[in-house]
């Protein structure tokens, strides 16, 4: 009974662990609510419909090289991308999409061999 | 100890059940028949989930019932909204999954599915509504309408209006971020006792491989050469006239307007390598003789000099100097930015040969007793578009062409009704990144060998980058082409005209752009949309990009 308990209490533990204890912050980095993610890894933009620019950010799970995608929100062809080279943690970004068609998309974090880190949907307006 | 037992099973039932919330969706107003304005309501439930800040849906509507008339946001005041649009595809659900459960269809289409989310499908069209606030949604406030005409079913290939629009999936968030269980409510829309079927309207059906089919016009002239109906075609490419007479002779034609966004994108290295290829098989024409065409309306779409003498080095080298963005003294009629010359017919008879000459057949006659009489199809092509990306592609065996070419190295249509439809994949890498200077560089990377021919239109924001140089790498053979098409607009490429030298490997092209402000990253900055490549043996690539 004793373990049923113990391992009961650990599920609950786990269950009220907080993925930000697990993030490193860059101390020059102050990563705004509306961009923060509580994942390990991830991409999140300020907002879903983006006129102009919009900030972003990407967390990475160690420095190095990753690819941004812009993929189109019906048929997923991609339609831009850019290498990015970034540190651990959050790096705060933009994505441009003034000269973007008014559509619906997804931009996408991938690693250099494109296995993909992270998804959002966004709509140019 | 039970009692603990309980207590932490308990807990443990609570931390795995999740509240929920739902979209909802049904007719404002009572339509019962055809012609009717269905006025659909889209709103929000908040039930047992979260504090909803971002709403996010997709549906789709069948286009043969229903034509989209207009949308109003009911969003509140101080909301961001936002409409997107599709014609031609459908959803295609999670296998083995609920299909009401809004957020596991959610995360098929962002996370899982990729392009096998949706599929092309002519009859459907799909609507997306985004909706993001700063403070909660009210529950059940709605966030759109959508207003729909009721079309006929008759030759719709529907019988009845079952299931004609459906909720795909929802994104419903918090203002953290975190997700909302969705499901939806019903599962699909349905009408019914709709009257006024088979009425006899007349129905044009437009037919082009072009997916914007509402950027078209139709034209209906009597045998005195007025007009009689305008109008345009709606999303599915169809048009419904009433007050024809029956047993009068009209005309009908189809046309595209000139301030189309994408007619610079008609015209490509493909067709140049296409009407080459004619050029030097030396083909001549409707009446026959060596050819690489597949059908005799090439001949006539191909002449883009205008001097009805079929295709020849002067057409070849005036599309060249068209993609060069050369100006060649010609006045050509090359389809391009601001310039359509198109060609319609009835699509049964759309290219047909008469009399060593090629046919647009337009006359038709409504009769009251043949409701087959009612409907056209009404096919349409443009000058320069010999590969048909934007045009109808003919189904009159008199119009293809039967003869072979022995002088190029090109293809060869070696019999009617054995066309040459050969295209390849292949990988290629497009890719911008700031290098050490502060640049931005955009490099297209390939590994292709055998490549006479590719073409690259790139757009980028001309307000944050000012293009400073094109770096070729192509070989030394190639005639290679750059040319800023308007601000924040570029074609880039290369063509063998003798159809030997190939593209080189590695990185042929790279765009260096010097910013206009301080970024520290580039991304959408720099997007791509005509990527083409075509072999030595006409082969067309069409490149993928992972």
């Amino acid at each position: 009974m004793k373990k049923i308990l113990t391992l009961l209490s650990l599920v609950l533990m786990m269950g009220c662990y907080q993925d930000d204890d697990l993030v490193t912050l860059y101390p020059d980095q102050e990563v705004p609510q509306s961009l923060q993610i509580k994942e390990l890894i991830g991409i999140k933009l300020e907002s879903t419909i983006v006129t102009d620019r919009v900030a972003m950010n990407v967390k990475l799970p160690l420095d190095g090289k990753y690819r941004i995608k812009i993929r189109h929100g019906m048929n997923n062809e991609l339609i831009s991308q850019e290498m990015i080279t970034a540190g651990e943690g959050d790096n705060l970004l933009k994505v441009y999409v003034a000269s973007l068609e008014k559509s619906g998309y997804v931009i996408q974090l991938t690693d250099e061999l494109h296995n993909i880190l992270g998804n959002q949907s966004f709509v140019v307006n | 100890m039970k009692k603990i037992l309980l207590l932490l099973v308990s807990v443990l039932f609570t931390l795995s059940s999740f509240g929920q919330s739902s979209i909802s969706y049904s007719p404002v107003n009572t339509v019962t028949k055809v012609g009717d304005t269905l006025i659909m309501k889209f709103q929000y439930y908040k039930v047992d989930g979260g504090d909803l800040t971002l709403g996010q849906f997709d549906f789709e509507y069948n286009n043969k019932l229903l034509s989209y008339i207009s949308h109003q946001s009911m969003a509140p005041t101080g909301a961001s909204f936002a409409r997107n649009n599709w014609t031609g595809y459908k959803f295609n659900p999670k296998a083995n999954s609920d299909e009401d459960d809004m957020d596991v269809q959610y995360t098929w289409w962002k996370d899982e599915a990729g392009n096998a989310s949706y599929s092309t499908s002519a009859n459907w069209s799909v609507e997306r509504v985004t909706v993001q606030h700063s403070t909660a949604y009210v529950d059940g406030a709605e966030f759109v309408k959508y207003s729909f005409k009721l079309k006929d079913k008759f030759n719709s290939g529907y019988d009845n209006y079952n299931d004609i629009i459906k909720v795909n999936w929802a994104n419903y968030q918090k203002a953290d971020g975190t997700g909302i269980q969705t499901e939806k409510n019903p599962s699909t829309q349905s009408l019914s006792g709709i009257e006024g079927g088979n009425a006899g309207a007349f129905v044009i059906n437009l037919k082009t491989a072009n997916s914007a089919k509402t950027d078209y016009s139709y034209t209906i002239k009597n045998g005195a050469g007025e007009s009689v109906a305008t109008g345009d075609f709606d999303e599915s490419g169809q048009a419904s006239i009433s007050g024809l007479e029956n047993d009068v002779t009209y005309t009908a034609e189809a046309n595209l307007k000139e301030d189309a966004t994408y007619l610079d994108e008609v015209v490509t290295v493909s067709d140049l390598a296409l009407v080459f290829a004619e050029a030097i098989g030396a083909g001549s024409g409707p009446s026959g003789g060596s050819t690489t065409f597949d059908y005799f309306i090439q001949d006539i779409m191909g002449d883009v000099v205008g001097d009805n003498d079929g295709v020849d080095f002067q057409d070849s080298y005036e599309i060249l100097a068209y993609l060069q963005g050369v100006t060649s003294g010609n006045t050509n009629l090359i389809t391009q930015d601001g310039q359509t010359e198109d060609y319609s017919g009835i699509e049964s008879t759309y290219g047909a040969v008469a009399n060593n000459t090629v046919t647009f057949a337009k006359s038709f006659t409504p009769i009251d007793s043949d409701v087959s009489s009612k409907t056209i199809d009404l096919a349409h092509g443009l000058r320069g578009d010999v590969n048909f990306s934007h045009s109808w592609e003919p189904s009159v065996s008199s119009g293809e062409k039967t003869t072979v070419s022995s002088s190029s190295s090109f293809r060869m249509s070696s019999a009617a009704g054995s066309k040459y439809n050969q295209t390849e994949t292949a990988n290629i890498d497009l890719i911008s990144e700031i290098n050490d200077e502060g640049k931005v560089v955009f490099s297209i990377n390939s590994e292709i060998e055998d490549m006479v021919g590719s073409q690259f239109n790139i757009v980028y924001d001309p307000s944050i980058l000012s293009l400073e140089n094109v770096i070729f790498d192509t070989g030394n053979e190639m005639t290679n082409f750059s040319n800023v098409i308007e601000a924040g607009y570029v074609r880039v490429g290369s063509f063998d005209q003798n159809v030997s030298s190939t593209v080189k490997a590695g990185t042929p092209y790279q765009l260096v752009f010097v910013p206009l402000e301080d970024i520290s990253n580039a991304s959408g900055l720099i997007s791509f949309r005509v990527k083409e490549g075509v072999k030595a043996d006409g082969t067309q690539i069409n490149f993928i990009i992972q």
